[in-house]
């Protein structure tokens, strides 16, 4: 290994039993087969049995700080705990020069009854720190983890935050060559939080290098510069840690819309909305994904039931997935009383039936996945003729070739430019006939 | 801060199994070692801990074994056990036999609850498992020197004969803790993957007794329980512990070497698989 490489980990993979009864089972054989100095089955699948982790392989230098990325599930948790020894790999190889200091759970083995001077040990012995190195280090943590006066008292009489702010304390001070970080950094009080990122980094700057889990993508994008994405145990991209993010929303988003949503008519049935469709080429409709900054179509056909109403206004809306209205198209067959129009409003007056396709211009969406409604009221009365609410869905992407870099899920409110055009299927006939 | 200099460290798949016969040893041995602090910090944390919480305090470690021998002497003034034919007074050979095997199960049990009592903690940390088994035996042993004491008393106090060899008890309890420890060791690894294991055995340990002369002689009538006695390794530790205090003898050396062996043997095989054990386990957290 490097002199300069703090770990490697090579083709490693682990797998996990979905079952009980069959785990218990393997489990049983396992043992017995170490017992006797077989090696285990380690490297295939038997049935019900499944690859928490699959072939990930990446290094770390000195000093270097590494982003883990993925969904629920994905591996993130397995992935540190092999590398904090606690769980044998199935296949593969990690090599890890100096200690391992696992932020995995803060206060490991702490007992309520002990003091916080007792637990200081106790804790500091489990992380593998010698007794003399914890005598030494002793005041260090007490002033961190700032309990003071609490010190010789149980620990059960103290607050959650105490809690988490000894056990940070006792870990941060083992003097870690690696430094693994689940989520932990997101407890305490938001001054404590600042303090232990300050800690950490300033353990970085003495070389320490770092691997960051958190599912606070802004956190992990302040404090890395590379990433590893990771997706049902699978390495999908390691490297730069914008572009890691980027895939990381990317997937997401295109489960989202692969997913979709379930569309839903709201209103009084009057007329019917159809079609709806968002898409930047007009050669491919389907697409539904939308390159950051690039001009694209919103349209969807209507139909009145009797009569077309006059005096309508049409609201097409976009959302984000978690429903917040980012903008708001009006068109209107006239303004409203006293003259007055919306500034985003366009004149547009429906027929029987037609089709509206809605061009927004250099829209300013940030990369993530949005929704549309489409809805058709009267000016000047807040009842929808008819409507259809998620009735599409799509994502903004980053353009694939960007030198800036765009905030996943900022939602950001701008007014957009935009054209319509209206096309009435009576006309069409006509010109048709 | 330099790190050029730390050791690199190896995971890799069947690692442990990998391992020769004299390696594996080496490795099992410079585990315990290495954790000798961890194990004192986890002894200090139960021995505390316990006595916080407790009024009674360390006296319970006195009042249980007291108890035990109460309820024994009363049943047998009362003449509802016939123990047979003994040399020495049945008080005496009930409070050795009943103490000497409360020590047996005490060992049994440290070892066989020593993964599941730590539970979560063995998927927070890494740590050698061994730590866990330690820990519990030197807080066990902390109880069997107060239960000694406390025999000593008693021995005194019926003013029986002193033999040379009574010195060398101590040294005839480490069978029973071998054989202890190691059923206990073999159970806390399949208790973690069968969560009924550790009760079929200590129910099964339980009846045991019964089948060893510890609260009667070991000439009984019936022929089938003369047998089982006759095979059973615990008859000769508690029997040969006992003989050793109360008559400065060994009644039955050859039996008492072979049940010595195989209390040996079987704790050296108990550990290895705890020591191969250990990360299989920790997954089943």
């Amino acid at each position: 290994m490097n002199d300069s490489l703090v770990l490697r980990a090579d083709h490693i993979s682990k797998k996990f039993c979905r079952r009980m009864r069959q785990s218990m089972y393997y489990g049983t054989s396992d043992v017995l087969r170490g017992m006797m100095g077989w090696p285990s089955c380690s490297g295939s699948l038997r049935p019900h049995e499944f690859w928490a982790l699959d072939d990930v392989s990446f290094s770390l230098r000195r000093g270097e700080r590494l982003g883990l990325l993925g969904g629920n599930g994905s591996g993130k948790s397995t992935l540190l705990r092999l590398l904090a020894g606690i769980y044998q790999p199935d296949a593969g190889r990690i090599e890890i020069r100096g200690n391992v200091c696992p932020l995995i759970a803060l206060g490991a083995g702490f007992h309520p009854l002990l003091t916080g001077r007792e637990n200081i040990y106790l804790n500091g012995a489990l992380l593998g720190m010698a007794m003399r190195d914890i005598h030494g280090r002793f005041d260090q943590i007490v002033e961190f983890a700032g309990i003071g006066e609490c010190l010789d008292a149980p620990v059960k009489t103290y607050s959650s935050g105490m809690h988490v702010r000894l056990g940070f304390a006792i870990a941060i001070h083992s003097n870690p060559a690696l430094l693994l970080v689940d989520e932990v950094l997101a407890v305490g009080d938001s001054a404590f939080q600042d303090k232990c990122i300050e800690k950490v980094l300033a353990l970085n700057r003495q070389g320490t290098a770092i691997i960051f889990v958190s599912h606070s993508v802004h956190m992990v994008e302040r404090l890395c510069l590379s990433g590893l994405l990771l997706k049902q145990g699978k390495p999908l991209f390691l490297g730069e840690i914008r572009e890691c993010i980027r895939r990381y929303f990317d997937d997401i988003g295109r489960e989202q819309v692969t997913n979709g949503v379930v569309p839903t008519t709201v209103g009084l049935g009057k007329v019917l909305i159809s079609e709806v469709k968002v898409y930047q080429h007009e050669t491919a409709p389907e697409e539904r994904r939308i390159e950051f900054g690039k001009d694209f179509f919103i349209q969807f056909a209507y139909r009145f039931c009797g009569a077309p109403s006059r005096n309508t206004q049409v609201r097409v809306t976009i959302k984000t997935f978690s429903g917040r209205d980012v903008q708001k198209f009006v068109l209107q067959e006239g303004p409203f009383q006293g003259g007055r129009l919306y500034q985003n409003l366009k004149l547009v007056s429906l027929e029987q039936s037609g089709t509206v396709k809605i061009k927004v211009l250099n829209p300013r969406l940030f990369p993530q996945t949005f929704v549309v409604d489409v809805a058709i009221a009267l000016v000047e009365k807040s009842v929808h003729l008819g409507g259809l609410v998620n009735a599409a869905i799509f994502n903004v992407v980053h353009p694939g070739s960007a030198d800036h870099y765009l905030e996943y899920g900022n939602s950001t409110v701008t007014e957009f430019d935009y054209d319509v055009a209206h096309t009435s299927d009576a006309v069409i006939k006509l010109a048709r006939s | 801060m330099t790190h050029g200099m730390d050791q690199i460290v190896i995971y890799e798949p069947d690692q442990r199994t990998g391992l020769g016969f004299v390696a594996s040893w080496q490795a099992m041995i410079q585990n315990v070692v290495n954790s000798r602090e961890l194990i004192w910090q986890l002894f200090k944390r139960d021995l505390l801990a316990g006595s916080k919480q407790s009024m009674l305090g360390l006296l319970w470690i006195v009042l249980s074994p007291l108890l035990g021998i109460v309820s024994w002497v009363l049943m047998h003034e009362a003449g509802v056990l016939r123990p047979g034919a003994l040399d020495v007074p049945y008080p005496l050979y009930v409070l050795f036999g009943t103490a000497i095997w409360g020590l047996f199960m005490a060992f049994y049990s440290a070892a066989a609850s020593s993964l599941t009592s730590a539970g979560g903690l063995l998927v927070q940390a890494k740590f050698s498992h061994e730590a866990l088994v330690a820990q519990q035996m030197a807080h066990t042993v902390t109880v069997v020197i107060v239960n000694m004491l406390l025999l000593l008393v008693v021995w005194g106090v019926f003013g029986a004969a002193f033999h040379w060899m009574a010195l060398l008890f101590p040294l005839s309890l480490i069978p029973l803790f071998l054989l202890g420890t190691g059923i206990g060791m073999v159970v806390s690894v399949f208790a973690v993957l069968v969560r009924d294991m550790s009760k079929t055995i200590t129910t099964v340990l339980g009846l045991a007794m019964f089948m060893t002369p510890v609260v009667y002689a070991a000439d009984v009538e019936s022929a089938w329980l003369r047998r089982l006695i006759a095979w059973n390794p615990l008859t000769y530790l508690v029997g040969g512990a006992r003989d050793v205090v109360l008559e400065g003898r060994i009644a039955h050396p050859i039996g008492y070497a072979a049940s010595v062996l195989l209390a040996a043997s079987l704790f050296l095989a108990a550990w290895r698989l705890f020591f191969m054990s250990e990360q299989k386990v920790a997954e089943r957290f």
